[in-house]
């Protein structure tokens, strides 16, 4: 007994080894050789750990973001409180999250393999992340101390386990006039966002003005480069909030410049910028290498148990059949970002973090669906939308939904499909908890 | 021989591509090397062969390995004939 209770909190306990021992079940179940499942279970490890690190580069820099441009608009202290962080919420939740995955995984194989929805899911890190955020909004509304680990897996596993399988069948009648077949379904959490611009684009656009008549000019390929783009947007809002700061001259511009300990303060700030996207960088690869050893293994199982099984693909895959509306959807995103981190700023002192990934991936679906159904005018309108959903949303997770949870997870991680299911989960959690 | 292949994030889609590369080239009985990455760490790693979308290969010109275009990430068929080609 004693053992099992030493193996439960030493090991299970512990998300690394609890995700190494799925790692390496899965690696033995492709019968990989013993180097390539050493080397697996390994980097899986590492990759999970590296998060955590990255995490912490990622919140320095947004305590300095958040200060500044409250700075800017005149608001009174609104930071962001005591909360866990992400790095910390790992620590205990973490294996909560690992095994959540795990068995939502294998709901969403038992559910296409016995109904009509033979979606499998196979975004990894979208996996990672939406049970990380719901988990956080459930140890919010619930209390991390009141929180039973079993009664949070199994819900959380039910919960995605529903998701994966249904949120790709949602989309798939928009998917199909996207990719011309049904071979592949969009398993990404940009799906309310694609609806709605699809939606929109059939009632308020002209499918004739297609965006691929257009001739974009040749030197927007960085966009694609989300250390560029994440460097460059954070940089100039950085410098642009500095300059203003330094010629403030009121106490909390004081107090800021005095961050900098004598370093010119806009120069300062382009190099917390860059921190920020160096961290985000950081974290992407550890989730890489941790989702590298589990979807392999994820595919392999569901191969054998749902013949005709349909993928659900991460947003990419979209993007090749429309690439000019991916960079009209994501201007129209940008633009929409830009105007709202200044209304959220003037009206509920909300200091929104516009997250170039998000903003990017979802505003490049949209536009890519909404081009299907309304031609230019749909791809613009689903970028807005998708700004609109983001800006509101970050607002109400990271300041009611995960506000002493994960905020620092929720301001850069948090996107479209979260945002409109957490208050469903916060409401389910109340009823269930 | 290794092979990169490349995305935008490096998360989901170049995963996509590496599973399906590497059942393609266990189909066609050739060893490889497999790794995934996104465009702006593939600048800097070493490969033989690169594998991405057409708009990503832009990005790369510049880089040593051969750069094979493949725009269906999960179109086995189109991948077994860009790899069946350059390899043998």
């Amino acid at each position: 007994m004693e053992v099992l209770t030493w193996i439960a909190n030493n090991i299970f306990g512990v998300p690394a080894f609890l995700l190494g021992i799925i790692v390496l079940m899965g690696l033995m179940l492709q019968k990989k050789t013993v180097s390539q499942t050493v080397s697996g279970v390994f980097k899986a490890m590492i990759g999970f750990l590296i998060i955590n690190a990255g995490a912490g580069i990622i919140t320095g820099a947004l305590n300095i973001f958040q200060p500044l441009w409250a700075e800017v608009f005149g608001l009174k202290a609104a930071d962001l409180g005591e909360f866990m962080g992400q790095t910390a919420f790992n620590v205990k939740f973490g294996s909560a999250v690992t095994l959540a995955m795990f068995l939502g995984f294998l709901i969403n194989v038992l559910l296409a393999r016995f109904t009509r929805f033979k979606y499998i899911y196979l975004t990894g890190h979208m996996m990672f992340w939406t049970t990380t955020i719901f988990a956080g909004i459930i140890v919010e509304a619930v209390g991390a101390e009141n929180v039973s680990n079993v009664k949070l897996i199994a819900f959380l596993a039910i919960f995605m386990g529903l998701y994966w399988t249904f949120q790709p069948a949602l989309v798939q009648p928009f998917m199909r006039k996207v990719t011309g077949g049904n071979t592949i379904a969009l398993g990404h959490t940009s799906a309310i966002v694609a609806i709605l611009a699809a939606l929109l684009g059939k009632i308020f656009g002209n499918k004739a003005n297609d965006t691929e008549k257009i001739k974009l000019p040749k030197g927007l390929e960085f966009l694609r480069d989300s250390n560029v783009i994440t460097a460059l947007t954070m940089g100039v809002l950085f410098f642009v909030g500095a300059v203003i700061i330094s010629f403030k001259g009121s106490v909390g511009s004081e107090e800021l410049i005095a961050q900098a300990a004598g370093q010119n303060f806009p120069m300062y700030s382009i190099i917390q910028s860059f921190t920020f996207a160096g961290g985000i960088a950081v974290v992407l690869l550890g989730v890489k290498m941790f989702i590298s050893e589990i979807v392999p293994a994820f595919n392999g199982i569901a191969k054998k148990i749902v013949p005709g099984a349909i993928p659900a693909l991460d947003a990419p895959v979209v993007f090749t059949f429309a690439p000019n509306a991916v960079i009209i959807g994501f201007l129209g995103a940008f633009a929409g970002a830009l105007i709202w981190l200044v209304v959220l700023g003037n009206t509920v002192a909300y200091v929104f973090v516009p997250t170039m990934i998000v903003l990017f991936f979802h505003g490049a679906t949209a536009g890519v669906f909404g081009n299907s159904t309304g031609g230019v005018r749909g791809a613009l309108i689903g970028g807005f939308v998708t700004a609109t959903i983001v800006a509101w949303g970050q607002y109400i997770m990271v300041h009611f939904l995960n506000a002493t949870t994960i905020p620092d997870t929720a301001m850069w991680a948090a996107d479209s499909d979260m945002f409109v299911l957490g208050p469903i989960v916060k409401a389910l959690a109340h009823l269930f908890f | 021989m290794k092979i990169l292949c490349v995305c935008g994030l490096g998360q989901g889609t170049s995963l996509i591509l590496r599973m399906n590369v590497e059942t393609v080239l266990s189909e066609l009985g050739i060893e490889a090397d497999v790794d995934n990455t996104d465009v702006s760490s593939a600048t800097s790693e070493r490969a033989d062969f690169i594998i991405t979308s057409n708009e990503l290969a832009q990005s790369l010109e510049d880089h040593a390995g051969k750069i094979l275009i493949v725009n269906n990430y999960f179109d086995l068929t189109e991948i077994k004939q860009v790899l069946g080609g350059c390899i043998n």
